[in-house]
């Protein structure tokens, strides 16, 4: 049995929690997440015949965040880089993320998710903003955690990039 | 080496040699042979001749070399610093040069380790105050409680201090869960349970509880090798022990002594001996660590109220069933003290009999005394004392007892009163009351003396009744006489003689009684004649009674005869039959004015 930890990071109200709700059953109530900073989820699943356990860690997204919650990065072995595609700024605030999670983690895999796919239009990422990422080598999927679109994919990525001999 | 500075190298080589042909190489000049040999071989292998001198230059010179291994020697530790030959071989003169340091002067290592040490002892202090105000605690909660005495009775009887004994007593915890936790990622390495049900999903509890010691870390920033050590909701903790690659948690309901935190801390310390490969390798793998699985498992203590329960109950049943069974028994055993001190006292109130010793042999009480045989049979009085005749023994010994209910008993039994009789005594004196037989007042007069505890009898009631009595008899009784004589009629000599034994009877009581009474007898006639002829006839008939009573009268009566005639006939009538009733004596009895000195029936 193989267990990894992966953070959920991003802004305030990307949609990390959403996210965790459509993947796994909760057993810790939200308000952890507002009161402790973090909230942490179980899901267990089977890929190319390994079975893995994800601690998903929740944390508390907003924007003084690099202050509290490094500790909560430590050990990770991958995080959930969410953006929400219907504001731009947490294409930004992802990125500053990415960095603070670097520092603490060193190169680990990630996986961007930019999430709410369903409202396009309201959408405001643009595809130049995303080939910048993609040349960064960034994974991008597209997400909704409210029709389930790209849920699954995102986090299998992640794992496998996570169990890919480093 | 590069190519510019080959030629020179090789110049050098060549130079002591010169130039010598391939005929030279041939001849027999041992000379120009070496010269040729040298060229040749500068030719062939100068280059790695200059590169021998060069190491050789290096190898000699001890200044180089020193730098040399000076710039190697720190990447060789830090690159090979898990290889255990370095631990090996560097431990012994590092612990030498510590010893030497401090022996030249502790100072400075004082000084490095105050920040470690620091820290260490005050954990240690606080440790040791918190398990002794813990016990505190206890001891001061339980000091006045009815388990306490019992703990102190306890201490007292094994010699264990009591505080031993307190907390021997108190000490009952379990520990229902223990979770191994992988420090930095709070990865759950392994989990035991033992007796609980409902256990939560272990691996989120595992990342919530690293969270919540991160959060506390964080939030209240607190220093390096301190954390968040134990959890505390009523009667369920969570105690967690760090280490520097895992953490472990145990959940316990209860109080648990602080011993057990020795023992997870030891279990740590295994875990971390055991599996530092494991550890070092991580890198998600959980099945790992199923080998830690004994250390974790004997961390679930369950510790109970050693038979605190059923064994004090035993015993509480026991000293209860004692303590009613004496209980019982002092009960009887007063019991029968107290009737048996009723039956005593009863003895001792009873006349007749007098109480000299009791006491108590083989079971039995005894007792022992005098007894008149009058007295009440003490037999009879055990039965009022409720005890059983057999637990009784009495020896008795006959005496006469002189006390008045005796002394009466014995005036009966000797005097034997007829009928109508009733005795009392008072102060020594009998007295008789009721009527009885003058003969019998004068024998039991005689008698009563005699008796112990009487002096003398006092008859007189009984004599003022049979005085009395003789008198009714006598004044009941009236001879009646011939026509015109002065001698009875026919088949009145009885009437005469009755009246004579009444008279003796009375004269006998007044005797007795010391008293004096007149006896007036009065003659009657009829109506037939004159008053002439009457009086002297009613006189005549009255003489004549006189002089039959004369001689029973004793000094006590005093006769008085008259005559009235007809003056008082019985009935008024002419017939013959009723005028014989006219024909009498009558008699009467009244008490004398004065009384001559009684010469008395008593004493």
């Amino acid at each position: 049995m193989i267990s990894k930890k992966i953070c959920m990071l991003g802004s305030f109200a990307v949609g990390k929690t959403s996210l965790v709700s459509q993947y796994v059953s909760s057993l810790f109530s939200d308000k952890y997440l507002s009161t402790v900073g973090v909230k942490v989820d179980r899901k267990s699943m089977t890929i190319d015949g390994l079975d893995v356990t994800l601690m998903l860690w929740d944390l508390y997204g907003e924007d003084g965040f690099q202050t509290v919650q490094k500790s909560y990065l430590r050990g990770a072995s991958g995080y959930l880089l969410v953006v929400d595609g219907t504001r731009f700024q947490t294409l930004a605030a992802a990125r500053d993320l990415q960095k603070m999670a670097c520092g603490v983690l060193g190169s680990v895999p990630f996986v961007v998710a930019l999430n709410k796919a369903d409202l396009a239009s309201e959408w405001q990422v643009d595809d130049r903003a995303l080939i910048a990422i993609a040349e960064q080598g960034w994974p991008i999927i597209r997400t909704s955690a409210k029709t389930g679109l790209g849920v699954q994919e995102s986090f299998e990525r992640l794992t496998r990039a996570m169990l890919e001999p480093q | 080496m590069s190519d510019a500075e080959r030629p020179s190298a090789g110049g050098a080589a060549s130079a002591p040699v010169g130039a010598p042909g391939p005929a030279g190489a041939l001849g027999r000049d041992p000379v120009a042979d070496t010269g040729a040999f040298a060229e040749l071989r500068a030719l062939l292998i100068g280059e790695e001749l200059d590169q021998l001198g060069s190491i050789r230059s290096r190898l000699d010179d001890p200044e180089q070399r020193r730098r040399e291994i000076a710039d190697i020697l720190p990447h060789v530790l830090i690159e090979h610093s898990a290889d255990p030959r370095f631990t090996h071989a560097l431990s012994p003169p590092v612990e030498r040069a510590i010893t030497a340091s401090v022996k030249r002067n502790p100072g400075p290592l004082a000084e490095a380790l105050f920040p470690v040490m620091g820290p260490a002892i005050r954990k240690a202090v606080a440790s040791a105050l918190a398990g002794m105000v813990e016990a505190l605690n206890r001891t001061l909660e339980h000091s006045l409680s009815w388990r306490s005495i019992a703990w102190r009775i306890e201490s007292w009887r094994t010699g264990k201090s009591f505080g031993e004994v307190m907390l021997l007593h108190t000490l009952a915890y379990r520990v229902e869960q223990v979770f191994l936790i992988e420090r930095s990622s709070g990865l759950l390495l392994h989990h035991v349970t033992e007796g609980v049900s409902d256990v939560r999903d272990a691996d989120m509890v595992s990342g919530m509880l690293t969270a919540i010691r991160d959060f506390v870390q964080d939030s209240f920033r607190v220093t390096d090798g301190e954390s968040l050590e134990a959890l505390k909701v009523g009667e369920l903790s969570v105690w967690i022990e760090q280490g520097p690659r895992a953490v472990m948690a145990a959940v316990l309901r209860g109080v648990a002594p602080r011993t057990l935190r020795t023992t997870l801390q030891q279990a740590l310390e295994r875990i971390h001996l055991e599996f530092a490969d494991e550890f070092e390798e991580f890198k998600g793998d959980t099945s790992a660590f199923d080998g830690a699985r004994p250390t974790l498992e004997a961390c679930l203590h369950t510790e109970y109220l050693p038979n605190a329960g059923p064994s004090h109950r035993t015993l509480w049943a026991a000293v209860a069933i004692i303590a009613l069974a004496i209980a019982v028994w002092a009960g009887f055993a007063v019991r029968a003290r107290n009737r048996w001190s009723h039956y005593v006292d009863a003895l001792k109130a009873e006349p007749g009999i007098v109480v000299v010793s009791t006491g108590r042999r083989d079971g039995k009480f005894l007792v022992s005394g005098l007894r008149d045989p009058l007295a009440r049979d003490p037999a009879s009085l055990l039965e009022h004392s409720l005890l059983a005749p057999t637990d009784v023994d009495g020896h008795w010994d006959s005496y006469y007892a002189a006390g008045p209910s005796l002394a009466l008993a014995r005036a009966h039994q000797v005097l034997q009163p007829p009928d109508g009789v009733t005795l009392e005594l008072k102060n020594g004196v009998l007295s008789a009351t009721g009527i009885a037989p003058l003969s019998w007042l004068a024998e039991a007069a005689r008698l009563a003396p005699l008796i112990p505890g009487i002096t003398r009898l006092d008859a007189s009631a009984a004599m003022d009744a049979a005085a009395n009595e003789a008198i009714g008899r006598i004044e009941r009784l009236t001879p009646l006489f011939s026509k015109g004589q002065a001698t009875l009629a026919h088949g009145q000599d009885d009437v005469l003689r009755q009246l004579v034994t009444q008279t003796a009877e009375l004269a006998r009581a007044a005797a007795a009684i010391g008293r004096t009474f007149r006896v007036a007898l009065v003659g009657h006639t009829d109506a037939d004649g004159g008053p002439e002829a009457n009086i002297p006839l009613s006189l005549s008939r009255a003489a004549f009674i006189k002089a039959a009573l004369q001689p029973v009268a004793g000094e006590r009566l005093q006769f008085e005869d008259s005559g009235v005639g007809s003056d008082d006939p019985a009935v008024r009538s002419d017939r013959e039959a009723e005028k014989q009733q006219n024909r009498r004596v009558t008699v009467k009895v009244t008490p004398a004015a004065s009384t001559p000195p009684a010469s008395g029936i008593g004493r």
